[in-house]
């Protein structure tokens, strides 16, 4: 299999389009770096099949599809953005959930693409916490049956290469996340770098391995005892509702595009949009408050920590 | 015996958030489309999600139903909510708020003609089904070359071109520097993290607004490019006889937008006041002309009818009166309930998509007394605020004003230029197009006068983004504002602190609508009916025309089916798929 060119097939089922919107915010490497090819390693990625930015439409856009399906794409990854539904739900009153146009006269839908898609895919990549977990189409009382990949497919399902169902969620995914993460892939394929370690979610952990509230720029006041009582205030918004000690995710430290941003950082809440029960509990109600075992567990490293770095204080230094 | 009536069906539909069907029926003799239907293919149930949740978690969870246009649902919510609540915000938190929102639409206008829909018009597609216009743009000097740089119409066509045109790379760059001005207060984008009932959840700093202040010279100073190269674009188009694409009744709707920090209250009595102090103002056209402005009269008009769409009728009446004593309609959002019931797909005189019909009545029977089928946009809103003169810069035929001075590296025009949008002969493909980069130039010169507002605030010392508040059990809430496409509803009902009612009609549900109980089309399938086939009418048609003329409405389909989801397909297609250059 030849790896000089990879193509990609961006898939939309039960989403918002939010993750598109995203990784055109993406700063380093940005879309157009990546199709631009932006380095040798780099190079040859080709974005055969993307709903809202390919320029052909209709039966012409579905080729590409087909092409796939026939393996003369590969080696191809399959990137998913929005969640699967259960379409046997709907097919009680001969209905669907997401419906993508048909083939030889016969009703085809997202799940029908899907599966063909996935088993000829060199890769799978779930975007976004919809595409991941099931997202809020999953919310309680889940009216379509929504799942996200992970569950679709299983925790230890293999692509053709041997490759897990990597997820980014987020909800959005976070622009660079996603372009991080394809390139990283690009270079594993190509025997650069080894594949990307995953945390039991399959979330990637160069990005996903730290709390929110470790990554958050408050953090601080909160080490010292400030916390914010009203909205507008400087410091950790942890009584307000924030669910950073919670949530994995390095936005508060990076920002959301180019540095801007970030949910705490800014003054607002985590609302643990990475995570897989969201929009949940303990996710929801949005304001309350995480559940008070994670400050007491936290708060006993806390005592820990203080004690060893104190022991340490009296030590002479090293270097 | 070959018939001259042949068939489409466009599936998917790209180049449009979401997925959407188009059924088209074309006459190869007369050169025209005669019949149409648009499908919403996609079901999500946020309604039902909704449901027994509090009602703030409904503004993060409602914007999840567009990632194109998160930030108006954001704002229509947090309205809503605010009202339900009875918890209005501080007039420096309301400027914020109005900051995030003129942010998201610096990026989706940009977004919409740039990257969506201008590709319609480019090098490689007017080529291919157009060629007659290609040579002609080719010979045609762009008038007002000064202010975008571009010598010809040829010249903008090709810089139209996905991925390797300047314009189109512009665009894209453009459209994400709106986003950062807009999570510069809101966090993140999509899906903004700061509105809360009362207020902002935004620690501001003067870094912050001098942060967006530089941004935005950028989007001043691009705006005057945008309209400046789509004037010349959509000029010759209308000279080659485009105008007759994609037209419809001058039937039209806007909600407002951009509120005035001192005049919202949240108040639901004072609706009609706070309403009309908007920098762009709310109403209806009915046959051009304007049947009224007053937010509580439009929002008591609006009903939804679900007799073509995926889901059983409602009967029950929750609510009977308004807090005014109005009469609220079985049909209104207030007392919507929301009942998929999927079945067989392009079952035309049945049911056949997921979006419903909303319809508005004239119920002070003011023009007709009848249910209007309305369009919602851009158009919409320049046309309301031209004819309303509710704003200094409305003249009761065009909205005139003047961008500032603004002297940016990389930007053609640094000097102040008044621009004018006149009110159009009729609503069609170009005109939409037209009105979506004039929208983008008339928000950042909002943002301007807002900025210069906040900064006195700040110098006041009135730079309280919060009002806290107390949850009462009960209430209810409406929340209208203006999306890039068109106006956008929120409406909940709260029973014990939880919601017992929440519905929402987007623009794109006005527009994509199915026909209705009395047959009526939606906008979509009206405009497509009676537009020219342009294209060479080979064996199969490609359905280019139809496109265009959905694509000018900039369809936002997770929106409309905040269930649904959907894609068109055309019959037969035989060129190689190009994909991007590489």
């Amino acid at each position: 299999m030849s790896v000089e060119r990879i193509n990609v097939i961006w898939l939309q089922g039960q989403g918002c389009t939010g993750d598109t919107v995203s990784i055109a915010g993406a700063t380093y490497p940005s879309l157009t770096d990546i199709l631009n090819g932006f380095l040798p390693q780099a190079m040859g990625i080709t974005l055969q099949y993307h709903p809202t930015l390919m320029l052909p439409h209709g039966e012409e856009a579905q080729k590409s599809l087909k092409a796939a399906v026939k393996g003369e794409l590969d080696p191809f990854v399959l990137i998913l953005e929005g969640s699967i539904p259960d379409e046997s739900l709907a097919k009680k009153t001969n209905g669907f959930w997401c419906m993508m146009g048909e083939e030889e006269g016969k009703l085809m839908t997202f799940n029908d693409w899907l599966d063909r898609l996935a088993e000829k895919a060199a890769a799978v990549v779930a975007v976004g916490t919809c595409a991941a977990y099931g997202g809020i189409p999953h919310g309680s009382p889940n009216p379509t049956g929504a799942k996200g990949a992970y569950q679709y497919f299983g925790k230890d399902w293999k692509s053709k290469l041997g490759i897990p169902v990597i997820c980014i969620p987020g909800c959005p995914a976070q622009g660079d996340h996603m372009t991080e993460t394809l390139t990283h892939l690009v270079l594993t394929v190509r025997g650069l770098l080894p594949p990307p370690a995953l945390d039991k979610y399959n979330r990637p952990l160069f990005i996903f391995e730290h709390l929110v509230h470790e990554n958050c720029p408050r953090a601080g006041f909160f080490a010292c005892g400030k916390y914010s009582k009203e909205f507008g205030e400087p410091y950790c918004m942890g009584l307000l509702g924030c669910k950073g000690p919670i949530t994995h995710c390095d936005v508060p430290r990076r920002g959301f595009i180019d540095g801007i941003g970030g949910c705490p950082t800014i003054g607002s809440i985590c609302i643990g949009c990475t995570e897989p029960e969201f929009p949940d509990g303990p996710f929801s109600p949005v304001f309350k408050k995480a559940p008070p075992g994670v400050f007491a567990s936290e708060a006993v490293r806390d005592i820990l920590g203080k004690i060893y770095a104190l022991l340490h204080r009296l030590k002479r230094r090293k270097i | 015996m070959e018939s001259k009536n042949k068939v489409i069906f466009i599936e998917p539909l790209t180049r449009i958030e979401g997925h959407l069907g188009i059924h088209a029926v074309a006459d190869t003799e007369a050169k025209k489309y005669t019949d149409a239907h648009a499908y919403a293919p996609m079901f999500r149930g946020f309604e039902i999600i909704l449901k027994g949740r509090e009602p703030a978690d409904a503004i993060w969870l409602t914007q999840r139903i567009c990632g194109v246009c998160p930030t108006p649902h954001g704002l229509a919510s947090v309205e809503c909510v605010d009202m339900t609540y009875q918890a209005p915000p501080p007039p420096f938190a309301v400027a914020i708020r109005d900051f995030t929102l003129i942010g998201e639409q610096l990026y989706d206008s940009p977004l919409g003609c740039g990257i969506l829909q201008g590709p319609d018009y480019c090098e490689t597609v007017v080529k291919k089904f157009n060629s007659e216009w290609w040579s002609e743009a080719q010979g045609r000097k762009a008038e007002r070359s000064d202010l975008h740089g571009y010598s010809t119409i040829a010249d903008i066509m090709t810089a139209l071109t996905p991925f390797t045109g300047s314009l189109w790379l512009k665009c894209l760059q453009m459209a994400k520097l709106g986003r950062k001005m807009n999570i510069i207060f809101g966090a993140k984008h999509p899906h903004v993290g700061t509105f809360i009932p009362g207020g902002v959840a935004k620690t501001v700093t003067v870094s912050d607004l001098e942060m967006f202040a530089s941004m935005l010279s950028q989007h001043i100073a691009f705006a005057k490019e945008l309209t400046a190269a789509f004037d010349d674009l959509l000029d010759f188009l209308i000279d080659v006889g485009y105008d007759n694409a994609g037209v419809r009744e001058n039937d039209l709707i806007s909600y407002g937008a951009y509120d005035d920090p001192y005049a919202y209250n949240a108040n639901y009595e004072d609706m009609g006041e706070w309403g009309e102090k908007r920098s762009v103002s709310p109403g209806v056209i009915i046959n051009g002309e304007l049947v009224t402005t007053d937010l509580i009269e439009i929002n008591l008009g609006v009903r939804e009818f679900v007799a073509h769409s995926y889901y059983e009728e409602w009967t029950e009446k929750d609510l009977e009166k308004d807090p005014l004593g109005n009469e609220i309609a079985v049909e209104h959002p207030w007392n919507k309930e929301t009942r998929p019931k999927p079945s067989s797909p392009k079952n035309w005189s049945e049911k056949y998509s997921w979006a419903t019909a909303p319809r508005w009545h004239d119920w002070k029977n003011k023009v007709n007394g009848e249910l209007n089928v309305v369009e919602a946009g851009p158009i919409a809103r320049l046309w309301v605020t031209a004819k309303a003169k509710k704003v200094p810069e409305s003249t009761g035929n065009s909205l005139k004003f003047t961008l500032p001075k603004a002297n940016v590296l990389g930007f053609k025009v640094s000097e102040e230029l008044t621009l004018e949008w006149k009110i159009p002969k009729n609503v069609n493909a170009i005109e939409r197009l037209r009105a979506r980069a004039y929208y983008h130039a008339y928000s950042a010169y909002v943002a301007y006068n807002l900025l210069l507002a906040a900064l006195e605030m700040v110098k006041k010392g009135e730079a309280k983004i919060w009002n806290p508040y107390k949850r009462p059990k009960n209430g209810i809430g409406v929340g209208l504002v203006e999306a890039m496409r068109g106006a956008l509803g929120h409406w909940c009902v709260m029973r014990n602190g939880k919601i017992h009612r929440y519905q929402v009609i987007t623009p794109t549900t006005w527009n994509a609508s199915p026909r209705d109980l009395n047959e009526n089309l939606g906008p979509y399938e009206k405009a497509i009916v009676e537009s020219p086939i342009t294209e060479p009418i080979e064996s199969e048609l490609n359905g280019i025309d139809v496109v265009r003329v959905v694509r000018s409405f900039d369809p936002c389909l997770a929106c409309t089916v905040h269930v649904y989801h959907g894609k068109s397909k055309i019959v037969k297609e035989v060129s190689p798929f190009v994909n991007v250059p590489k």
